[in-house]
């Protein structure tokens, strides 16, 4: 080989060595840079899925969390209406002993005896509904009241009758001081008390 | 061989490898200039990968929980059913109950 022909050979594999080079380098750069990428990609990948992945979560626990609270509710509306009949029967029962003077006239004559104790005068003005009017001895219940009592007591009956499935409303016969023993009166301030116990018998262990 | 063409050889030469060099910066610059493409060929790549991953996960999720709150009800109904038919049986004691506590007296 001439030497002219070793000098351009020379310059040539010089030139392809370096253009190697150029190209080497712009391949490893960009392979170093699509790694980072790679990587700052991928994190966002990550929280994407650990989103989902917290999010399935929230979703089960919701679905299951609504049956819960639905199921609850759904009992307690089956108690409540259970709670309820209770009431109502207690009530027709409450009417039926109120309808059975044997039972209900020394009741009524315990309420006004304890009213009339209660109020500690010795006049009273003693209420009744209408049926209680017609039906009581009210003679006999003034005469044995002053004898549980052990001193005179006047009742004064009121003609007019009160509104009320029974019991009486004892008052001083200027109606400032009043006695509420009437049988609704009665129920609705045990109510809550009642369906309390009421429930601790139909639903307790 | 003349000095003349020896220089035009050699300078025949040198064109060539600035050529080749230039050829190489070219190849170079269009690797670089593929490159913004890439990562974002890339980051499409790998997000629709997790968004499909991310809507099994769900999707998932959702069925676990509808078949856990399927077996919940079931088992929380059959309670109830239990607690409501001894509730059904203790009724007439708590009718008793609450004339007595009403009336002050034995029903």
């Amino acid at each position: 080989m001439s030497e002219t022909s070793k000098f351009t050979e020379d310059i040539l594999s010089a030139a392809k060595q370096k253009a190697q080079v150029i190209v080497s380098e712009a391949e490893v750069e960009t392979y170093k840079a699509l790694e980072e990428a790679k990587t700052h990609s991928g994190r966002e990948a990550e929280d994407l899925v650990s989103s989902a992945r917290a999010e399935a979560e929230g979703v089960k626990r919701r679905q299951i969390s609504e049956t819960r609270h639905k199921l609850k509710i759904q009992e307690q509306v089956e108690k409540s209406k259970i709670l309820n009949e209770v009431l109502e029967q207690a009530r027709k029962r409450i009417m039926d002993v109120v309808k059975d003077e044997g039972k209900y006239t020394p009741y009524l004559a315990d309420l006004v005896e304890n009213g009339v104790r209660e109020i500690g005068l010795e006049t009273v003005v003693v209420h009744l509904n209408g049926t209680d009017l017609k039906r009581i001895d009210r003679v006999k219940m003034e005469r044995d009241i002053g004898k549980k009592l052990d001193r005179t007591v006047k009742i004064e009956w009121s003609k007019e009758p009160i509104e009320t499935a029974g019991g009486a409303v004892i008052s001083s016969t200027d109606g400032r001081t009043r006695i509420m023993s009437t049988l609704d009166q009665r129920l609705d301030a045990l109510e809550s008390k009642l369906l309390v116990e009421a429930g601790k018998i139909l639903f307790g262990q | 061989m003349s000095g003349i063409e020896t220089i035009k050889i050699i300078v025949n030469a040198e064109k060539e490898a600035a050529k080749i060099l230039e050829e190489a910066q070219n190849r170079a610059s269009e690797i670089r200039k593929r490159l913004d493409s890439m990562i974002q060929e890339q980051r499409e790549d790998m997000l629709r990968t997790a968004r499909k991953e991310a809507a099994t996960l769900v999707e998932e999720g959702e069925q676990k929980g509808k078949a856990e709150a399927a077996a919940y009800e079931k088992e929380a109904e059959n309670d109830t059913r239990q607690i409501l038919t001894r509730a059904s049986t203790r009724k007439d004691q708590a009718v008793t109950k609450v004339v007595e506590a009403v009336l002050g007296l034995k029903a």
